[in-house]
């Protein structure tokens, strides 16, 4: 009896290891791509942050009410572009956005652009209206994809397809923390009233609705670009976690095991000796 | 005498292109070359395609391809936002005159299919651009 269990504890060691070996490997390619993620992320900040003062700027001194990308329509179809994973077993990265976004487009007349291949599956089994599904991979994915993208997208703004536009993806905050944002893109939400802008004296070479009108497709393409790369470094870093706790409770398992193993052995040995001593005996 | 700079940053989606003082920037916008000095007033234009050229606080000039997106004058501050904005030295002449030819066979067989002809042009005008930057 003590020696089957002792086979059975042997067995179940190996399985755990072999699974430590593959949760392992994940974390160390998880490790290497977050190096890159991170660059990739850092070096998407500075456009964004620009761009997004510019055309704040330029919303700002937008008097003319009838600006298309400023002024709410009546119509209240929205659309999500929603950046999930290209694969699983990342923690709670994928489950928490699709939480954040149920709980969000709760009630509402939804359409979606799913980018990354958990997002396209997601949508498709929740049965939501897809502007397009050729999109499965959020890693390295280029700034001419989003331009596409982008245009796509104010396509379907102009043509009224929705008539907002939101963006749901997870925030990078540090390697521990990854928040799920929700952000409206279209229309362009005005500054709240009574934000001091000194812009008033601007010179704008086209009205400043023009000039909104021609770098929309720009800024938005660049906000993509920036939501992505974050997305990715969150995607990446959330892997990275849950696979290096997989790998210590892996170990915490293997070592639990060696410890039953060798008493299993011990107990095995001290039963033989008692057998063999008391066969002498008599 | 060396002349008055301004701090000058210019951005692309995916990078700081340059982020320092400058003497003086020449850019094209949608009505034509602009050049900016410092102590220009507050001023806003949209990019057209064409060549850009700066010049740094050394009095060093560089040229480069810029393409999309605007330039923005706030408080002294000069920010281009473009969507490429490629140094002369950086261009890949051969890669640009594949584009060129590809757009123009492109533009060709189109003719006047609005909108992909829209985009072929515009590849054109950045592929001429660059090739221009370069010489």
């Amino acid at each position: 009896m003590a020696g089957a269990s002792m086979k059975d504890i042997k067995l179940r060691i190996r399985s755990v290891e072999s699974t430590m070996q593959i949760t392992k490997a994940m974390q160390l390619v998880a490790t290497s791509k977050l190096r890159r993620a991170k660059e990739r992320m850092e070096n998407s900040k500075p456009y964004k942050s620009i761009s997004t003062a510019a055309v704040a700027a330029a919303v700002a001194c937008c008097d003319d009410p009838s600006v298309p990308y400023v002024t709410p329509r009546a119509g209240k179809r929205r659309c999500y572009v929603l950046i999930a994973g290209d694969r699983g077993l990342a923690g709670g990265y994928n489950a928490n956005l699709f939480k954040a976004f149920s709980a969000h487009a709760e009630g509402a007349d939804v359409c979606a652009l799913p980018l990354g291949r958990k997002a396209v599956e997601r949508c498709h089994r929740l049965g939501i209206e897809t502007l397009s599904d050729d999109y499965p991979r959020v890693e390295g994915m280029s700034v001419g994809t989003c331009y596409h993208l982008a245009r796509l997208l104010l396509d379907g703004y102009d043509t009224e397809r929705y008539d907002e536009l939101w963006l749901v993806y997870t925030n990078f905050v540090s390697m521990m923390s990854q928040e799920v944002v929700i952000e409206q893109l279209l229309p362009v939400q005005r500054p709240p009233e009574g934000t001091p802008h000194t812009l008033v004296s601007t010179v704008y070479e086209l009205p400043p609705a023009e000039t909104l009108a021609h770098v929309l497709p720009d800024f938005l393409a660049g906000r993509l670009y920036s939501a992505l790369c974050d997305a990715f470094a969150s995607e990446v870093a959330a892997r990275r976690s849950a696979m290096d706790s997989a790998t210590k409770n892996a170990g915490e398992m293997i070592s639990d095991l060696k410890l039953r193993y060798n008493r299993a052995r011990q107990g095995a040995i001290t039963q033989e000796i008692t057998e063999i001593v008391a066969g002498a005996e008599h | 005498m060396s002349m008055a700079t301004f701090h000058l940053q210019i951005v692309t989606p995916d990078r700081m292109v340059y982020d320092g003082q400058a003497e003086r920037v020449i850019v094209r916008t949608l009505r034509g070359d602009v050049c900016i000095l410092a102590r220009h007033i507050d001023y806003v234009a949209p990019l057209g395609i064409g060549e850009a050229r700066m010049t740094d606080a050394d009095g060093v000039t560089r040229v480069a391809a810029c393409s999309g997106g605007m330039i923005g004058v706030d408080s002294g501050e000069v920010r281009i936002m473009a969507t490429t904005f490629e140094w002369a030295d950086d261009i890949d002449l051969e890669r640009a005159q594949r584009a060129q030819k590809e757009a123009l066979e492109r533009l060709e067989a189109l003719k006047h299919e609005d909108r992909d002809f829209t985009i072929a042009e515009a590849k054109l005008k950045r592929a001429l651009a660059r090739i221009h930057a370069k010489e």
